[in-house]
């Protein structure tokens, strides 16, 4: 409470640099916001409710922050809601410079009974994150930053600075006391739009305008007929980002935990999400005051990832991280420039129609051809028909069986194209297109799709959508299986087949949001399940995303990170539910297995389900 | 710089390979179509030496039915500038001497620097053409080229040899080069290639076709057949049997 009254000069020069900080802050966040409004699209206002409930949980409840990283996260949340609390406390401190307290002397004591330990709880967090910042220091954190020390110094001195003026000061030390109270916040409020704590403004605006799908790219829509100027404006788009995306480079709070999950990183490769995908273009926007910076994008470390959304999935502020998608695009579309191998993947693609090149499916040819009395469409996928892992072909073969048993009819389609995942991956819109377009017309009279390959399933519909309405709908086997033990058309019962545990494929988990299904179906044959550590949403990817399968060579060990995960675990059967991981699995875990340890079973989900049904019939 | 290059469209290496009824050849309808190897390798190197030399043609040339329209488009695609196709039913049975007499006549007007050509195709793999091109048109000739130079109107080439030699060459222009894949990194053709691709011309000649020197007489799948045999007795008679076998029989050493 004040104790006397602020002269007039000390009003004036207190108005006057209120005036100063507020205006350069306002300036500073204007600038910024003005270079995400020329971004490309618009902002999301749809589901309105879940949105701001997501900001809720995200922002007030802290938890992801929490969840992802507990102790620094809880510290963090502290200081946050010690933040909220102080909110009231600022203003009046000013007013009271001002001579008009808001606050009458009783109703500010009372008050101070809930400031005063919550500013404990904020000295305290703050302490223990400096601790970590500057003592234990993660990698993730990257280089020291100066910013983040004067920031804790701040808070520090304001804490102290608050409750020091709460206790009864002689009447001049209390006036020192108050002025460098609110010197530092006027100084920190200089400092925000200037640092990576702008995050206090941004993140909640960036995580209520979070996309809901995964991943979110915008659609290319190539028209080969158009006109030259049309042709150089699409063209032009592709370098431009769009609002939200310009909305996460400035969000971003330099946490590197999209770098801690990413597989690419992990493995040894170049790829940084927080500085090739985010932190790389904050510069050049802020330069160009433009948002024509796709181009600045590392394509070195674009080529390297998998697209498996785990930078997206753990970013406390709402960041769409990844960003491959639009640098392969534009290295592909624009520039030409595609490693030897892709060049060869996307004459394939357009060529035969396929990844391989090949003109003849022996697995398709065995099994029932679709025709429209027939209840589903069984999707292969290029890596099913033309066996990249010959013993897969019993997995789809399991699951035909399955679907025998259950007495559901079902039929592929003869000419089945690539669903183009790993054209739409590596940027090849064009192959992309010509591959959905011939597609939508074999599925023209479809209603149900099956398939086995969650990059097809995403693909057929979420991605398919983007460009043009599609009619039917697309389910993964695991989710067709789990369906049908529950409502009893399979019966299986628990066999022994050791110990169990599921690798999550990111296209099935965080794509397509599916975790529970595979799990129905692997719990009904085995009683000795139990998680890996990364499961779920929060899987760590095969390797074989975004394209990488018909990579040649990585430089890291992308490819080894989670075989070796499996390796270590006490699991003598891994199911998965993807193609993908299933070959990577079949190609990491023998030559990674320890001697003395034996052979790690790899099995589709649908291969663990027939192995332990109880009636079975001979596929077709 | 007028640069010339020879693409041929070949069958693709995972395509299945249908034999004709009567074994004179391969079923072209069920068969989908690439554009040689080694002839990418050679556009790249046209391409480039375009390139850096700011100015100068690269005229993509193919010799087959109207499906060869497609890698003429490809190279233009590329940055080629024009095309040659030359019209004739197959190239499937046609021998490398008719082939470079119908390219010789169509382009010898033309006065080409350079023509350059894949090593071989990947389907027969003569791997003679671009050489008797070149003799056809008195032209210098070097095969199996890895890396080019070009100053003061003349061509320094580096040839693979055997056994990981090779030798620099360095000869008058006009040349003809075969080029060995891998001498360099081919492009992907960009959207704006390939739409531009759509306005270059493609000049079609329909030549006679002289009489060829070979003949296909019969296509088919080799017959891969396996063989157990046992070999028994003491360890000095077994080695000494198989020493005798790899030798005189499977003659591997
Ligand atoms: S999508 Fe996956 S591989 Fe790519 S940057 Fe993010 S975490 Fe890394
Ligand atoms: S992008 Fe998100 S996860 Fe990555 S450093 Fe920035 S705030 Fe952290």
């Amino acid at each position: 409470m004040a104790k006397f009254q602020f002269t007039g000069i000390e009003q004036s020069i207190l108005a006057i640099t209120i005036i100063i900080t507020l205006g350069s802050f306002i300036y500073e966040v204007w600038r910024r916001l003005r270079i995400v409004l020329k971004g490309r699209d618009s902002l999301p206002f749809d589901h309105f409710g879940a949105r701001a409930w997501r900001v809720f949980k995200e922002v007030f409840l802290h938890e992801k922050v929490i969840k992802d990283r507990f102790w620094p996260g809880l510290m963090h949340a502290l200081v946050f809601w010690g933040f909220i609390v102080f909110g009231l406390v600022t203003i009046d401190h000013f007013a009271i410079g001002f001579g008009h307290p808001l606050m009458n002397e009783q109703v500010h004591r009372y008050y101070s009974y809930i400031v005063i330990p919550f500013s404990i709880f904020v000295l305290f967090g703050i302490g223990s994150l400096t601790y970590r910042r500057f003592i234990s220091r993660p990698k993730a954190l990257g280089k020291i930053s100066p910013t983040s020390g004067l920031v804790a110094f701040f808070i520090s001195v304001l804490m102290i600075t608050y409750l020091l003026g709460e206790t009864d000061l002689d009447p001049m030390v209390w006036r020192i006391n108050w002025w460098i109270h609110s010197l530092i916040i006027l100084a920190f409020l200089f400092l925000i739009p200037r640092s990576k704590h702008l995050h206090l403004v941004l993140s909640p605006i960036n995580i209520f305008f979070k996309p809901f799908q995964l991943p979110e790219h915008t659609a290319v829509n190539i028209d080969l007929e158009g006109s030259e100027d049309e042709l150089d404006t699409m063209l032009s788009d592709l370098t431009q980002m769009t609002k939200n995306q310009t909305l996460d480079v400035f969000s971003c709070v330099e946490c590197g935990r999209c770098i801690d999950v990413c597989p690419a990183n992990r493995g040894g490769g170049l790829l940084d999400p927080k500085n090739h995908f985010i932190l790389d273009l904050r510069e050049p926007l802020l330069k160009k005051g433009n948002v024509d910076v796709l181009s600045e994008i590392n394509v070195e470390a674009g080529w390297e990832c998998t697209t498996c959304q785990a930078c997206t999935e753990v970013c406390p502020v709402g960041n769409h991280v990844e960003k491959s998608d639009e640098i392969r695009r534009l290295e592909v579309l624009v520039e030409g420039k595609v490693p030897q191998e892709y060049q060869k993947l996307f004459m394939n693609l357009q060529e035969s129609g396929n990844t391989e090149g090949r003109s003849d499916s022996p697995l398709a040819e065995r099994l029932p051809t679709y025709t429209p009395d027939k209840e589903y469409v069984l999707w292969l996928g290029c890596f099913a028909r033309y066996e990249l892992d010959p013993n897969f072909t019993k997995s789809v073969e399991n699951f035909a069986n399955i679907l025998d048993v259950a007495g559901i009819t079902y039929g592929v389609l003869q000419k089945e194209h690539c669903s183009g995942d790993p054209a739409n991956r590596l940027g090849d819109k064009l192959t992309y297109n010509m591959l959905r377009e011939h597609n939508m017309e074999l599925l023209k009279e479809a209603t149900k799709v099956v398939t086995l390959c969650p990059h097809c399933a995403l693909n057929l519909e979420k991605e398919y959508s983007k460009y043009s309405k599609v009619n039917y709908d697309v389910s993964h086997h695991t989710q067709v299986i789990a369906e049908l033990i529950e409502e009893g058309r399979i019966e299986v019962k628990k066999g022994s087949n050791g110990k169990v545990t599921y690798h999550d494929p990111c296209n099935l988990s965080r794509m397509l949001d599916e975790v529970d299904a595979p799990r129905v179906a692997i719990n009904a044959a085995t009683d000795d399940f139990f998680e890996l550590e990364e499961s779920g949403r929060n899987t760590l990817c095969c390797g074989a995303g975004g394209g990488l399968w018909w990579k040649k060579e990585t430089k890291g060990r992308t490819h080894l990170v989670r075989a070796e995960q499996v390796v270590d675990s006490s699991a003598d059967t891994v199911v998965t539910g993807c193609n993908f991981c299933y070959g990577m699995m079949n190609q990491g875990l023998k030559p990674l297995t320890p001697e003395g340890r034996s052979e790690i079973q790899v099995k589709d989900v649908a291969d663990i389900v027939v192995e332990n049904m109880v009636s079975k019939t001979h596929s077709k | 710089m007028k640069i010339a290059v020879l693409i041929k469209q070949v069958p693709g290496s995972d395509s299945s390979l249908p034999i004709q009824n009567d074994a004179s050849w391969i079923n072209e309808e069920a068969i989908t179509y690439v554009m040689n190897e080694s002839d990418n390798y050679a556009l790249e190197e046209a391409l480039q030496i375009r390139e850096q030399n700011g100015n100068g043609e690269v005229v993509v040339i193919s010799l087959g039915p109207d499906r060869v329209q497609k890698v003429i488009r490809e190279g233009l695609a590329k940055g080629a500038d024009r095309g040659i196709q030359i019209n004739v039913d197959s190239v499937g049975a046609v021998d490398p001497l008719v082939n470079a007499s119908l390219i010789a006549d169509a382009i010898k007007e033309e006065k080409f620097d350079i023509v350059f050509s894949g090593l071989q195709s990947d389907d027969l793999g003569m791997g003679q053409t671009g050489i008797i091109l070149g003799e056809m048109l008195g032209m210098s000739t070097a095969s199996l080229v890895m890396e080019t130079e070009i100053s003061d109107g003349r061509i320094k080439v580096k040839r693979e040899l055997e056994a990981g030699y090779f030798q620099w060459v360095t000869m008058d222009l006009p040349s003809s080069i075969t080029i060995q894949s891998g001498l360099n990194t081919p492009r992907y053709p960009s959207l704006k290639g390939i739409m531009g691709a759509k306005k270059k011309e493609i000049n079609v000649l329909t030549p006679e076709v002289g009489q060829s020197k070979q003949s296909m007489e019969k296509v088919y799948i080799p017959q891969s057949d396996k063989q157990t045999v046992m070999i028994d007795g003491s360890a000095d008679q077994i080695v000494e049997k198989l020493v005798e076998t790899f030798r005189n029989d499977i003659k591997v050493i």
